[in-house]
């Protein structure tokens, strides 16, 4: 077998082998890379950032699953942890059924501990099927989409949320998104119809399709994948926030390794392949 | 290292590693741990769905509120359910019919605001895009990229002339884009990959924080 032929044929093992090595190593001991933020990031963090203590609350939609974890939830942490600790107030909802799950988890991993109090500084309305309906109809009522938060106590009974009435009453929907229904329905039905600013969280997947709608002006701005995220985190830190969560920030140095990896076994495919054709 | 005592988490970890196995090849342990994901999933999808759409929303207006308005949208919903008898199977339109008829109306609107004429409005260029060089370079950019796209994908004349040059410099658009779109991919991946580890090593064997 000719040198050419041999690397064209490395097991699938072998390589999955390398990669596993790459992001375990990096994990085990750090290396420190450096995070740079980029534009679109910045941008959100800073619509966030402006809003005033006093400001209308923010609704933070979980549109994601166990599956896209490890890039959305800690961008859920993290606007969680960066809104309540500027006094924002919070609604918390989800059009994908487990994302219900996701936004009550990390609810109760930090609003307890920056001491917020259910029904004054954050409410959490749960999962709502129906995507368009859902958003069109938040946009004439909130109530009569949500009468009830996730525990079934009404809304009117929350001083948050007493006196919301539609978009009007919020200053910006933060969108976590793993697909459809994501931020492509919050565009289409909230921020077209009603005008309401929509930043989006989006995994890396999605991340190149989501870019026209931030060069439109569409999106406020965008968290794309987990270096979106630990992009968010590294903004909050350098902006004297003290971070609950660091995860995305932590698998950085294994994402770098393991891109080089890829892009290692990617020169290493194509040499054997031009290799073998020049033999031919 | 500090070994997780909880016996959720060793249930989550052995079946992270069911799963992994399959990068080996196909086994019974991965088929074991796919199947009960999708059970698990569809059960958990169930009983959600009751609890949220058809309890609060046809449930408590039509039994217990007695608002008998509501038996429609149940005879529409179990039209669906006629799929499933030939001889009625054709009644399943009548439902189809009512969601395409207002599923267009609502998507139609929204998409052409969204994805077209908002995305026209972001292409054109503007005054104040050219007070600073950077954006009035990358303005001009996406302006030629839109263009030179759209016309490689004009199918109704001959890819000759000066057509062919401008659909080539739109080839290249393309590939930066299915480039970008690949790269993003890898990542989203690897990332994925990273959540796990995060958990075998951090929440179940305790090796990292």
């Amino acid at each position: 077998m000719k040198l050419g032929e041999k690397i064209t044929k490395i097991p699938r093992q072998i390589i999955y082998l390398f990669m596993a090595a790459a992001i375990v190593f990096p994990l085990i001991v750090p290396i420190g890379m450096p995070i740079n933020i980029m534009p679109q990031t910045k941008k959100l963090f800073d619509a966030i950032e402006a809003l005033p203590p006093a400001s209308k609350p923010v609704l933070i939609s979980c549109d994601f699953d166990p599956q896209s974890m490890p890039e959305l939830y800690p961008m859920l942490q993290a606007a969680l942890n960066h809104l309540l600790s500027k006094n924002v107030k919070v609604l918390v909802m989800a059009l994908w059924p487990q994302g219900a799950g996701m936004g009550e988890m990390a609810l109760n991993e930090i609003a307890p501990v920056l001491n917020k109090k259910y029904g004054e500084d954050y409410v959490f309305l749960g999962y709502k099927a129906g995507a368009a309906a859902v958003i069109l109809g938040l946009g004439d009522k909130i109530a009569n989409v949500f009468p009830a938060d996730y525990y079934n106590k009404p809304l009117s009974s929350f001083p948050l949320t007493a006196h919301l009435t539609n978009y009007n009453d919020l200053s910006l929907v933060l969108t976590l998104s793993a697909g459809t229904p994501g931020y492509r329905e919050w565009l289409a039905y909230g921020q077209s119809k009603f005008g309401i600013s929509v930043g989006a969280g989006v995994t890396a997947v999605s991340a190149a399709d989501a870019y026209p709608y931030l060069g439109s002006g569409q999106l406020t701005g965008l968290f794309g994948g987990m270096k979106g995220a630990a992009e968010y985190e590294t903004s909050l830190i350098k902006n004297g926030y003290k971070l609950l969560f660091r995860q995305a920030t932590k698998g950085m140095d294994a994402q770098s390794l393991g891109h080089l990896f890829i892009m290692i076994f990617i020169i290493i495919g194509n040499l054997g392949f031009f290799m073998m054709g020049r033999k031919k | 290292m500090n070994i997780s005592g909880s016996i959720w988490v060793w249930f989550s970890a052995l079946l992270t590693l069911c799963i992994l196995s399959f990068l080996y090849k196909d086994n019974p342990f991965y088929r074991f741990a796919e199947h009960l994901f999708v059970g698990t999933s569809a059960g958990y999808l169930i009983a959600l769905s009751w609890h949220n759409t058809v309890y609060p929303n046809l449930y408590v207006p039509l039994i217990k509120e007695h608002q008998y308005l509501y038996v429609l949208p149940l005879f529409l919903g179990l039209l669906y359910l006629a799929r499933f008898i030939p001889k009625f199977s054709s009644l399943i339109r009548i439902p189809i019919a009512f969601l395409l008829g207002w599923g267009s109306g609502v998507v139609i609107p929204a998409a052409i605001q969204t994805d077209i004429i908002k995305q026209i409005q972001g292409t054109l260029l503007t005054r104040n895009l050219f007070t600073r060089w950077d954006t009035a370079v990358w303005a001009l950019i996406v302006l030629i990229g839109v263009i030179s796209t759209l016309v490689y994908f004009f199918f109704s004349r001959e890819r000759k002339g000066v057509l062919k040059p401008i659909s080539n410099v739109g080839i290249v658009f393309i590939m930066l884009g299915f480039g970008a779109s690949f790269g993003y991919t890898v990542m989203a991946r690897i990332s994925l990959l990273i959540g796990r580890l995060q958990f075998l090593l951090g929440d179940w064997l305790g090796i990292i924080k």
